[in-house]
């Protein structure tokens, strides 16, 4: 009974064909690695010839590395590498979870009540298109140069795509499954508990995705300002110290923190929803 | 608001329904015109006709997702009272052309939606779902998400939705629509299976003829064109299971072709 109800085979392909060079060349891994490393030769190849000419803007990438370790070993402004990548990472956790625990529901309630949106919505519509960074003045001006000022720009900056994600996640949700709902005997709390909210929760989602990437861009903007701590700091002390070796270190080290916040956030997703998982491209 | 009158249970009762959509513009688009229609007790009824005649807006006036612009709709209850509809309720099911599953769900989330929304506990709901997912043939997929379904079992995933949730009247609009030929005769067979199994009032909307005269103990044709009003009805006489082939089944397929000039 059930082999015939199951009309879906999945068919693998093992392919026999035998290693050529030819295809060595065209495998996935070879080129990724000829890809880093024409990019490191030619990054290293750039900082040397431009340093025999003298002093040197652009530095090689084993000197990157030493001002990293130099880092880890070292203080700098009484703390070391781990110290100033919490620094940040604190700001932008902070900035983050202030924002969706606010942005997230307020745009759920907008897009559910049609009250709620005509209120919020042109305040909404006016501070939207202002950029985040515009505010760092003024927060300054408000909060003084302490991590108030900080969290405070992130919030801003991160604010906007938590809220419309959340308010277009709920628009777009198919109206006849409410229909399902309702044939079914459930009422309007059914609704939203069974239907609003699982259905909105990718879009939701992605809108964190967004917010978490803001909140970076957002908080080195804020510590390039007025910081004595953190990564943006690390940037400004080696613009200072004209040592591109430390400012393009802490470049570095901003990209791998802000990649694995994005990573934590893909897997708390997948955790919360499961069926997502083998949709093809997601 | 109509005097409760006796009648068996699961009798539908459409009297002088009529439908008129408002558009943009305030243009005014009649659906349904003076539709009266009574579906009896365990009646397999199909309704047919072609695309764009009123024939889904019936189905879901029935259901009680649109109100009828006149007329009243009535549905006897278990208690035996016929009950004028006012909106929807789980004494009726209604199964969806586009399936409609919750995809954040499992086939038996999904089924055992209805009575979890009832209030029973959560071994009786998954009681409840396991038997109609073995009724629709879906036993051993009740962890499977609907998107790892194929369109089939979706849509079984869709009758054993409403079958788990004991509506007294099934209705279905154009179900197996999305089904590839093959599939849809063998859903259809399973469908009178299920309906002998498991005996309800059925009202039953369709564009094929074929499956309208495999299903149907009773066959409404609509007019094809806007406002959807009842043609003619037909009884189908024929025993169970019918062949596609059979003299008797082509006479009236034959009949319903040149009364309604459907065209194949």
């Amino acid at each position: 009974m059930s082999s015939s109800i199951a009309n879906e085979t999945t068919c693998s392909f093992t392919d026999r064909r035998p290693w050529t060079l030819r295809r060595v060349l065209k495998t996935r891994p070879f080129l990724y690695a000829v890809s880093l490393f024409c990019f490191f030769y030619g990054w290293d190849f750039l900082a040397r010839s431009l340093g025999a000419e003298g002093s040197s803007s652009l530095a090689r990438p084993l000197e990157v590395l030493a001002a990293l370790v130099d880092l880890w070993d070292n203080e700098l402004a009484e703390l070391k590498l781990l110290g100033h990548i919490w620094a940040s990472t604190q700001r932008v956790l902070i900035g983050f979870s202030i924002a969706a625990v606010l942005a997230v529901p307020i745009g759920l309630a907008m897009a559910l009540n049609r009250t709620v949106n005509a209120i919020v919505k042109p305040l909404f519509d006016l501070l939207k298109p202002m950029p985040p960074i515009s505010w760092i003045s003024i927060s300054i001006l408000w909060f003084g140069i302490d991590e108030t000022s900080k969290v405070f720009i992130i919030v801003i900056g991160t604010f906007v795509p938590c809220l419309l994600n959340a308010y277009n996640g709920v628009r777009l949700v198919e109206p006849e499954l409410y229909d399902v709902i309702r044939m079914l005997g459930g009422n309007r709390r059914d609704e939203i508990l069974h239907v609003c909210f699982p259905a909105s929760f990718p879009a939701i989602f992605a809108g964190l995705q967004i917010s978490m990437s803001s909140a970076w861009t957002c908080v080195l903007a804020a510590e390039l300002v007025s910081a004595r701590s953190g990564l943006g700091y690390i940037i400004v002390q080696g613009m200072n110290l004209s040592d591109p070796a430390m400012v393009m270190g802490g470049m570095a080290v901003i990209a791998v923190v802000a990649y694995g916040t994005t990573l934590l956030l893909t897997a708390l997703e997948r955790h919360l929803c499961p069926w997502k998982r083998k949709i093809a491209g997601l | 608001m109509t005097t409760p009158t006796p009648a068996p249970k699961g009798k539908i009762v459409c009297t002088h329904v009529s439908k008129t959509f408002i558009q943009k513009g305030k243009q005014e688009v009649p659906v349904l015109d003076d539709v009266s229609v009574e579906v009896q007790e365990n009646e397999f009824l199909v309704i047919l006709g072609p695309g764009q005649c009123g024939k889904s807006t019936l189905l879901r006036i029935i259901a009680g997702l649109e109100t009828p612009t006149t007329g009243s709709v009535t549905l006897a209850g278990a208690d035996g009272v016929a009950r004028e509809v006012t909106g929807p309720g789980p004494d009726r099911g209604l199964v969806f052309q586009g399936y409609m599953l919750f995809p954040w769900k499992t086939v038996l989330g999904n089924v055992e939606m209805g009575p979890r929304l009832r209030g029973l506990s959560g071994a009786k709901c998954r009681e409840i779902a396991r038997h109609y997912i073995e009724l629709v043939g879906l036993t051993g997929f009740e962890d499977h998400y609907p998107h790892q379904l194929s369109g089939g079992m979706k849509q079984r995933v869709g009758i054993a939705r409403v079958y788990a949730n004991s509506p007294e009247v099934m209705l279905l609009d154009e179900p197996f629509g999305q089904l590839d030929a093959q599939t849809r005769i063998f859903m259809e067979q399973e469908t009178v299976r299920i309906w002998q199994a498991e005996q309800r009032t059925v009202l039953f909307v369709t564009n094929n003829i074929d499956e309208a005269l495999f299903l149907g103990d009773r066959i409404v044709t609509m007019e094809g064109k806007l406002p959807g009003r009842v043609q003619t009805v037909y009884n189908v006489n024929l025993p169970r299971p019918r062949d596609f082939t059979d003299m008797e089944f082509l006479r009236i397929r034959q009949e319903i072709i040149d009364a309604s000039q459907l065209t194949l």
